[in-house]
């Protein structure tokens, strides 16, 4: 009996470090039951005891039922079951399912109305950062939280090709913003085909020339990398080059997602998610994830008009069919709301994809992705405590958010804030 | 009866069908015929006629069997046969003997639900938007969509229609069941003279209540005058006709709730958006509401009372008493790609309506009988009874969970869509009879026809141990 | 080389000297497709005053007679469009003018006719402009003459119907019948009048004139309910003058004049006359839904047009029309199930469906004229079969003209309105050598 077990857990872990993003059958390699010490002076802490837990770790771990143990802010475990000593909070949810807070790698509503996320200057802005625009818990970001968001990539729109870096925060309310920042910057926005392409000024209108204004500043950004030269436009765009920062691209169509990769999976090895990836971009997805490229869906979750055959296409199943790894939706709020990312999964799962993968498409897949996957995405060991607390599967519509915790902190609690959504 | 009896009967019936199908041949519509045609004409005409007598008589059966049965009055039956008549219900029951010729359509233990009933959608049945009776095309992709997501009834410009395809008679099944009334605050001088109707109208009508009582014995005494009595009024007042209002500001509600006590009628209101925060008013009027649960407004900054929208909007409501109905934000068939928000999503945005509070059962009345009930035609659909239309799903789940498909959609006793055989949905976990589905693999679907919110979750466990090889393997082409 | 043209030259003009002086020609062709009756090889013809005489395999030809020898040609019967506006140029609007005639805009010079002729469609079908509601009445022409006149066949082919599914286009329809009713009606109770009064004078007569009143009964109520019999004499009778219909009505009935119908009415007593056909152009599988309601039970010759020149759902109501064996009129097109990239050829599943078929050209125009059977091949590779297809551009058309008794088919009796092809008409090599209309070669040239 023992030794099946190791045998299971040596298993569990070539399969985890082969191919991140696939789960196997479950098979819980964590004790079942936690021995917690009591809180020292100084320590916070709090216990969240619910039917069922669902962990998004490289195992998908669930445990029936579950409990979660927070310690200063991090997770200190899970289990099914541990003992409860003096100074923790305890919260009680025997019926419902705890998950990883939601991270959504492409929103818009960091300033919380939707009139400055573009400021079209250049087609090129790589020392632009929309980190001064961000107000932490304003309403649109706490309607997210609501719906269980607990992680965010606030970018600029994509009215210009470059459009600068975003910032990843949380969405904890009444915080500062020094409290809610986890990364600034977070990421390179970039915009390849369609948006850029119809106000850009004279040069760089079409998608030829935007390519190649991308690729001069990339060239730059290079230059100065191999020379060791300074330049205060570029030294965040050098961190993409060094693969210090990760890149969102906004792009689309089946040309447009081969174009992207070629630029930014080819030309400059980058740690680049596509996003959107939408319209008929499925059709030449194996491609695309080929090269490595991962893949950040959404706010279309279907498609119907290119296939021209009749049929409604869902486009998650089509990505993971051809083998997508880590893929993540979005909801690039306000095109959809931020509070309904959840339904962006639960309709790529209607339409065809698997219902636990779309799960981990909102937690640990983009946390992977955005190489935070250390802090946020699963309940693990050592991880921020960021836990939601649904009363039935998250992913359904019909299930609504008991408790949100961000960092340790209850940030939501339906019962007290009364049901923002 | 009698065996022979039986037989006999049997006989005639075989032979009165023959005959029809002999004498229905020749075409209504005259071919250049030469003279000797015409004779022969006249009198297959006469043939003809006698012919559809019999035809009349001869019923038409239709039966859904094994379904696990949800008719939406509370009851729910397993492996259930639903019996029709000419399209109407006939028997529902847990063992109902078929007659001869009966059509069955044989559920395999799926969940079998009232077809739903939108309150209000646009294009389902092609650029058709008044005059439905001589404009519907009932060809409408949209319409074999909006069948393939359950729907089977919808209101549009306050007209209920049924989809009926291919078919356009009984497809206008209401020609105006409410009347719209503007009682907006910007309006002021409108909502005054609305008033002013209602007093009225209201006056003549006690006045010719009081005329009719007293005439049993002054027979000459004169008919009250209707003066400034509004017709219109009188209907809703007479409650012929209901009363619509578009209204979701709460300062309006309560001013409707106001007249529709004063004056004694129940209003519908649509959007309805603050009126959580003067439910118990509403409840008091009997008011009806059609909202959408996810609606997004923030509270005036003015306002010190409660507003702005509620996702427990509506099952605050119900709980005061008040009728739900609930529509998605989006009123067409929307194929831009972001699922879930518009005409096909009802149960999408009834489930939202769960997340505020409703029980699954009421906010599926949300989007039946309710509905049906505010387009003036809960006598027909709407839920699953004897003397109703047999207007229903076959589904393979619970129809209010986001993966649950529609298999079968029937209308009037004739099976209307099939996922199978639609170019729509049929390549998403293609069950086993599926023209796309593989020859071995047997659907989880059909050991789990119920897929409640528990159910649900215990799927996921399920599926964890189901290795992913065992997903269905989607054959690419279907042939047309 | 330039002798040479001259000579061929004068050979053709010698043919058509020959044959416009009202003698006898002699067609000996390799392969005569006949339409009616099958094909024959080795085919002599014999055309006399520009109709065709005789025709049978190998037959003897007396010595003398002018002979067009082609032994490697094809022979077809020259096309039929029986949907037309070349040469046309007024614009209608969408109103009810059931009364209104083709052939009043008519403009023989028009040279687009010169052009039709040497696309081998030698007849047309001109219908009246109107994109919507009833425009008028057709007319059959063929594409040659000096005065309207010279080239009308047939007037009032076909009144065209383009239907709409709504309230207004139903309406126009049931109400066009309905006024058709009234005026039967009053026309009958006027009749009744007269022959009350009539019997009251002329009671002693009665006993003699019975028979012939029994007559006159008949010929009164013909435009309601006409008796097979008298129909067929009608149908001979249909090209004379109206005026002299009316007088000879007027003498039968001894004194007794019927009231005069409206004009937009008699086309729709004509209808159910079974004197005019009507075409209806509906564009959808629901319109065809509409139409049939509104016609009802009215027992009507109806033929359909179903533009392909755009996608279309009508393959949903192939059946139905199908099995009412109506006729319907399509462009040689394949096109899709709407929304898809799933092709359908929907001339063949009409014909499958049981629908007689009538091949329109892709466009109207000489141009599209030319094109013609070329675009018939296209839709014959996709699976139409063939002869269905060349039925389709002669002798279907021409039963639906109502002129089938003069053109559509190679037989005795027609008019000797023949294409020479190099080869099968369908295939793109083939090349159409010359154009025969009533016996006369007007276009290209053929070897003597």
């Amino acid at each position: 009996m023992r030794a099946a077990w190791w045998a299971v857990l040596a298993l569990a872990s070539c399969r985890a470090t082969a191919s991140e993003g696939s789960h196997v059958p479950a098979a819980s390699t964590t004790p079942t039951e936690l021995v917690v010490r009591a809180l020292a002076s100084g320590e916070d802490g709090l216990i969240v005891r619910c039917g069922k837990l669902v962990t998004c770790d490289a195992l998908d771990t669930i445990f029936t039922p579950g409990v979660i143990v927070v310690r200063n802010g991090k997770i200190e475990g899970v289990a099914e079951r541990c003992n409860v000593p003096d100074g923790f909070a305890i919260y009680d949810f025997p019926d419902a399912t705890v998950a990883p807070g939601l991270v959504d790698l492409h929103t818009h509503i960091h300033s919380g109305s939707f009139g400055d996320i573009n400021d079209m200057v250049l087609p090129v802005n790589p020392e632009y950062r929309s980190s001064p625009t961000i107000v932490p818990g304003n309403r649109l970001i706490r309607r997210g939280l609501a719906g269980g968001v607990t992680t965010l990539f606030g970018i600029p729109g994509s009215g210009t090709s470059m459009a600068g870096f975003g910032v990843l925060y949380k969405s904890k309310l009444g915080s500062s913003y020094d409290d809610s920042v986890l990364a600034d910057p977070g990421g390179l926005k970039v915009a390849e085909d369609s948006n850029p392409q119809r106000d850009a000024g004279d040069f760089g209108a079409g998608r030829g020339a935007l390519s190649w204004l991308i690729q001069q500043v990339n060239d730059r950004a290079k230059g100065a990398i191999r020379e060791g030269r300074y330049d205060p436009a570029l030294e965040n765009l050098k961190k993409v080059h060094t693969k210090e920062l990760p890149i969102l691209i906004h792009t689309a169509g089946s040309d447009g997602i081969v174009n992207t990769a070629r630029m930014w999976r080819v030309n400059n090895d980058t740690r680049s998610t596509l996003s959107h990836g939408c319209f008929d971009a499925w059709k030449t997805s194996s491609a695309v994830i080929a090269l490595g490229m991962t893949v950040n869906n959404g706010p279309r979750t279907i498609e119907w008009f290119s296939s021209r055959e009749g049929r409604v296409v869902g486009i998650c199943a089509e990505y993971l069919k051809n083998g997508a790894k880590n893929l993540s939706m979005n909801t690039d709020s306000p095109v959809v709301a931020e509070e309904e990312l959840a339904l962006q999964s639960a309709m790529s799962s209607r339409y065809g994809a698997d219902d636990l993968t779309m799960l981990r498409a909102l937690t640990i897949h983009p946390a992977i992705a955005f190489g935070i996957d250390g802090r946020v995405g699963s309940l693990e060991s050592g991880k921020d405590a960021d836990v939601v607390v649904w009363n039935g599967w998250p992913l359904d519509p019909r299930s609504r958010v008991e408790l949100a915790v961000i960092d340790g902190s209850v940030e939501y609690d339906r019962a007290r804030d009364g049901q923002i959504f | 009866m009698k065996f022979h009896e039986m037989l006999q009967r049997r006989l005639l019936f075989a032979a009165a069908a023959c005959f029809c199908t002999l004498v229905a041949l020749p075409t209504v519509f005259a071919q250049e015929k030469g003279a000797d045609d015409k004779k022969e004409d006249e009198k297959k005409d006469a043939d003809k006629k006698d012919g559809d007598a019999k035809k009349k008589e001869e019923d038409k059966w239709f039966a859904v069997t094994h379904a696990d049965l949800y008719t939406g009055t509370g009851a729910r039956f397993r492996d259930a046969t639903v019996l029709a008549k000419n399209g109407k219900i006939e028997k529902i029951g847990v063992e109902v003997d078929l007659p001869e010729g009966t059509t069955v359509l044989d559920a395999g233990g799926l969940v079998v639900y009232p077809g739903l009933v939108a309150y209000s959608s646009n294009g389902l049945f092609g650029a058709a938007s008044s005059d439905f009776a001589d404009s519907v095309n009932t060809f409408s992709p949209n319409l074999v969509m909006a069948l393939g997501n359950g729907i089977t009834t919808t209101g549009q410009s306050g007209a209920a229609l049924k989809l009926k395809r291919g078919e356009i008679d009984g497809v206008l099944m209401k020609d105006k069941a409410t009347t719209l009334l503007n009682f907006s605050a910007q309006n002021p001088q409108g909502r005054r003279s609305l008033l002013d109707k209602f007093a009225a109208t209201s006056q003549y009508l006690r006045d010719y209540r009081a005329w009719e009582e007293k005439k049993k014995n002054d027979k000459d005494l004169k008919e009250p005058a209707k003066k400034d009595s509004d017709a219109t009024i009188l209907q809703i007042l007479k409650g012929e006709i209901l009363a619509r209002f578009q209204s979701d500001d709460r300062d309006e509600l309560l001013g409707i709730a106001r007249l529709a006590q004063k004056y004694g009628f129940r209003p519908v209101i649509e959007g309805c958006r603050e009126g959580w925060t003067i439910a118990e008013e509403l409840g008091r009027a009997g008011a009806y509401a059609v909202v959408t649960p996810r609606d997004r407004v923030d509270k005036s900054e003015e306002l010190v009372a409660a507003g702005g929208t509620s996702i427990e909007n509506a099952a605050i409501l119900r709980a005061h008493g008040v009728q739900i109905a609930i529509v998605p934000s989006g009123k067409s068939v929307d194929l831009g790609g972001i699922a879930g928000r518009d005409i096909l999503a009802l149960t999408v945005e009834a489930g939202f309506g769960v997340r505020g509070g409703l029980t699954n059962d009421a906010a599926l009345e949300a989007i039946t009988i309710v509905p049906a009930r505010l387009l003036g035609v809960d006598h027909r659909v709407g839920s699953l009874e004897v003397g109703k239309d047999c207007d229903l799903i076959v589904c393979d789940g619970d129809i209010m969970h986001y993966e649950t498909f529609v298999q079968q959609a029937v209308v009037d006793g004739k099976v209307v869509y099939e996922k199978n055989k639609e170019l729509f949905y049929a390549h998403i976990r293609p069950r086993n009879d599926s023209a796309l589905a593989p020859e071995t693999r047997v659907d989880k679907g059909q050991e789990q026809p119920e897929k409640t919110a528990a159910a649900a979750e215990s799927k996921d466990d399920a599926k964890k141990d189901e290795k992913k090889s065992d997903k269905p393997d989607k054959k690419e082409e279907k042939k047309d | 080389m330039k002798l040479r043209n001259l000579l061929t030259s004068c050979a053709a003009l010698v043919v058509a000297s020959i044959a416009s002086a009202g003698d006898l020609v002699a067609i000996k062709a390799g392969h005569v497709e006949t339409v009616s009756h099958g094909c024959i090889q080795h085919a002599v013809i014999l055309v006399e005053d520009g109709k065709i005489v005789t025709i049978g395999r190998d037959l003897p030809i007396e010595r003398g007679i002018p002979v067009i020898d082609a032994p490697d040609l094809w022979v077809v019967p020259g096309f039929v469009d029986p949907y037309s506006r070349v040469g046309l140029e007024a614009r209608g609007g969408s109103d009810f003018n059931p009364q209104i005639h083709a052939e009043i805009e008519l403009f023989p010079r028009n040279t687009d006719y010169a052009e039709t002729l040497k696309a081998g469609v030698t007849t047309l079908g001109l219908y009246p402009p109107g994109g919507g509601g009833m425009p008028g009445q057709a007319c059959v022409v063929r594409p040659k003459g000096d005065t309207a006149k010279d080239m009308l066949i047939k007037s009032g082919a076909y009144v065209l119907f383009v239907f709409r599914a709504d309230a207004r286009s139903k309406k126009m329809l049931k109400d066009a019948f309905e006024k058709a009713t009234e005026y039967t009606d009053k026309e009958k109770k006027a009749r009744e009048k007269f022959e009350k009064d009539a019997s009251k004078k002329k009671d002693d007569k009665k006993e003699e004139k019975k028979d012939e009143k029994k007559e006159e009964k008949k010929e009164g109520e013909k435009e309601a309910s006409p008796s097979a019999l008298q129909d067929g004499a009608q149908d001979d009778a249909a090209a004379q003058d109206k005026k002299d219909e009316k007088t000879e009505k007027t003498d039968a009935a001894k004194g007794y004049v019927a009231p005069e119908a409206d004009e937009k009415v008699k086309p729709f007593l004509d209808l159910r006359a079974g004197k005019l056909r009507i075409l209806v152009t509906i564009f959808g599988a629901g319109d065809w839904l509409h139409f049939a309601q509104a016609l009802g039970d009215e027992k009507v010759g109806v033929d359909l047009r179903v533009p392909l020149t755009r996608d279309t759902d009508m393959f949903e109501v192939a059946k139905a029309i199908g099995e009412k064996k109506l006729r319907v009129l399509m462009e040689p097109e394949i096109t899709t199930t709407p929304g898809t990239l799933r092709q359908r050829n929907l001339p063949a599943e009409f014909v499958a469906a049981g629908a007689k078929l009538v091949l329109l050209p892709r466009g109207d125009s000489p141009f599209a004229f030319k094109t013609w059977p070329r675009a018939v091949g296209e839709i014959i590779s996709a699976g139409l079969d063939r002869n269905v297809a060349l039925r389709a551009m002669t002798l279907e058309p021409a039963e639906m003209l109502g002129v089938a008794d003069r053109v559509g088919s190679i037989d005795k009796g027609k008019d000797a309105n023949l294409l020479f092809f190099s080869g099968d008409p369908f295939e793109p090599t083939s090349k159409l050598k010359a154009v025969m209309l009533e016996g006369r070669i007007v276009h290209g040239e053929v070897q003597q």
